[in-house]
């Protein structure tokens, strides 16, 4: 089929929103990495251009003066915690919700799936005292706990997917061979399903690395404080230090990891996403 | 099977007993809780917990910053649905439809603020946003319009609507996607019986594609608005933390303001009760005005 001019001219039309678009998106994030090696003074002259030469000064400044290094190490465990506890609670869920015939377990995956609608902010009043009686406030393992149970909604909905896919015949030849069901869940089961588990503990992962706000409510302490806290400490004081470098060093050291995962895991990460939203 | 009944019961205790208390500690608990300490005038500690009945909601009913907040949280649900509904189809019908080699770049690109972090997201707008340093502002005095510049965030007209631009520019990329979706589930007949009929390139878009992908647009458009109205105080939070002089806040940061910054923990708890009311009503209204059967050709 010929192509008309006029279509030619569109398709090259519709090409210049999208790279706006993409210029929109990457122009700040590319801008802030530039920023996180330009002097203070150099962001006055020229806070839009390429830096006159690279240095690393902003990070060190942020690594030692704000202690950035506690925080990194905050986050790493609160997200490693978080992210395999959220595990340990989903999968056995899961897999009995999935393939085990009760009564109520309908209910009960209706029940966890409705959470994922209902905004917490309600419960994160009464959340404050429970951790403060348990102990758990300004406690990185507290909000360990508290990241992995607001993500046992979305876990348990993308694992009994993932699980329902994998062929019963092999849990039923098992269980013949007298394995027991503890054994098959652990030895077959999860396994098997190993690429929800990667897709579910990415997204996880994720989350956690980035989330603020239960962090701001839940820790007092500075030497308690996640990446997230750290930065939006810096933020803060920016406003009368103008250390703006320091700034987006901050910003660079929290948004990195995101970007190699991303860069991995751009597949399962896009795809656990949409279905996530799909089901919400 | 070889196991028995008690065998049985023991592992779906196993799988589902320890799971189910922690979601209702840390999940179910906090949540009706909350709903009973709306009752309470309570400034935290647990000496000085008073029942006062509906007090708090008769404070909630009169207090004027209230109907700011709901109205700027339906503000940003409204802005928020138009802007990324419209770019998303677009983008998500250009990317689709047309052949774009270079279509997985766009895509690759676009979703990745989706997946970045409410902080640093807020930050680096409220520097775009910044007044002497920021991108808007010198584009603004570069082209010209140096009188349109102004402190962004920092202008009780303007912070508002300055808050719409970050949400939708970190929003798109996830519909996108899912409209993506929808469309490559159209069969190409459809485009092919449409174009021997001589529809246009834009009729195809309201007669075929529209139709046949309701039930994704549909999503898209409940989904945005129940994360707008559970999570929008985060950006306000850290872009203007409610300023200037109240004119940003939403319901979400508003408790966030009561509760744990003037410690009144039981009127925080009644605005987390109506956040909780007008989440749910609206996402039951949207649902019933959304209804629409499902187009078959």
């Amino acid at each position: 089929m010929k192509r008309s001019v006029g279509q030619i001219l569109g398709r090259t039309g519709i090409r210049i929103p999208l790279i706006l678009w993409s210029l929109a998106v990457l122009y700040p994030i590319f801008w802030m990495f530039l920023g996180a090696f330009k002097s203070n003074a150099e962001i006055y002259r020229n806070p839009w251009g390429f830096p006159e030469s690279f240095s690393f000064e902003n990070f060190t400044t942020a690594w030692t003066n704000y202690n950035i290094d506690v925080s990194v190490f905050n986050s790493l465990i609160v997200t490693a915690v978080g992210a395999i506890l959220t595990l340990i609670l989903a999968i056995p869920t899961a897999y009995a919700i999935e393939r085990i015939n009760f009564r109520g377990s309908k209910i009960l995956f209706t029940v966890y799936v409705s959470a994922m609608m209902i905004p917490m902010v309600l419960g994160w009043i009464p959340l404050f005292f429970l951790l403060s009686d348990l102990g758990l406030l300004d406690n990185i393992y507290g909000l360990a706990i508290v990241y992995a149970v607001s993500q046992l909604p979305f876990s348990i909905f993308v694992l009994t997917s993932f699980i329902g896919t994998i062929p019963k015949s092999l849990e039923e030849s098992a269980a013949m061979d007298g394995m027991s069901p503890y054994k098959v869940l652990w030895k077959i089961i999860t396994p098997l399903s190993m690429s929800g588990i990667i897709t579910v503990t990415i997204m996880n992962a994720i989350q956690f690395w980035n989330e603020y706000f239960m962090a701001l409510i839940f820790l007092n302490s500075s030497e308690n404080y996640t990446l997230a806290l750290a930065i939006d400490f810096i933020s803060s004081e920016a406003q009368y230090t103008n250390a703006w470098g320091t700034l987006f060093a901050g910003l660079v050291i929290a948004i990195v990891p995101v970007i190699i995962l991303y860069a991995i895991f751009q597949r399962r990460i896009s795809k656990g996403m949409t279905e996530g939203a799909i089901k919400g | 099977m070889v196991q028995s009944k008690k065998q049985k019961y023991l592992f779906l205790a196993f799988c589902l007993i320890p799971t189910f208390i922690m979601f209702a500690i840390f999940t179910l608990y906090p949540l009706f809780s909350g709903l009973y300490y709306s009752f309470f005038d309570w400034s935290g500690s647990s000496q000085n917990k008073e029942f006062v009945g509906l007090a708090n909601y008769i404070k909630l009913v009169k207090d004027a910053i209230i109907p700011n907040t709901i109205i700027h949280d339906y503000f940003l649900v409204a802005t928020k649905v138009i802007g990324i509904m419209v770019l998303a189809l677009f983008f998500a019908v250009a990317l689709t439809q047309l052949k774009i080699k270079e279509a997985p770049f766009y895509r690759i690109v676009f979703f990745f603020p989706n997946i970045m972090s409410v902080v640093v997201i807020g930050i680096l707008w409220t520097f775009i946003y910044n007044p002497n340093l920021g991108l808007v502002n010198s584009g603004l005095e570069f082209i010209g319009l140096e009188s349109w510049a102004k402190p962004w965030l920092g202008d009780e007209d303007w912070a508002l609507p300055s808050l719409v631009l970050p949400s939708v520019w970190a929003g798109i990329g996830l519909f996108m996607l899912l409209l993506m979706g929808g469309i490559s589930n159209v069969s190409k007949s459809y485009y092919e019986a449409a174009e021997l009929d001589g529809a246009s390139e834009w009729q195809q878009f309201w007669k075929v594609t529209l139709p046949l992908i309701w039930p994704q647009v549909k999503i898209s458009i409940l989904y945005i608005v129940i994360t707008t109205l559970n999570g929008s105080f985060i950006i306000v939070q850290v872009m203007t933390g409610g300023g200037p002089n109240n004119s940003t806040h939403v319901m979400g940061s508003y408790l966030y303001q009561q509760a744990f910054v003037q410690y009144n923990f039981g009127y925080g708890a009644t605005i987390g009760v109506m956040i909780l009311i007008l989440s749910l009503l609206t996402v039951l209204i949207l649902q019933f005005f959304m209804r629409r059967d499902k187009v078959e050709y």
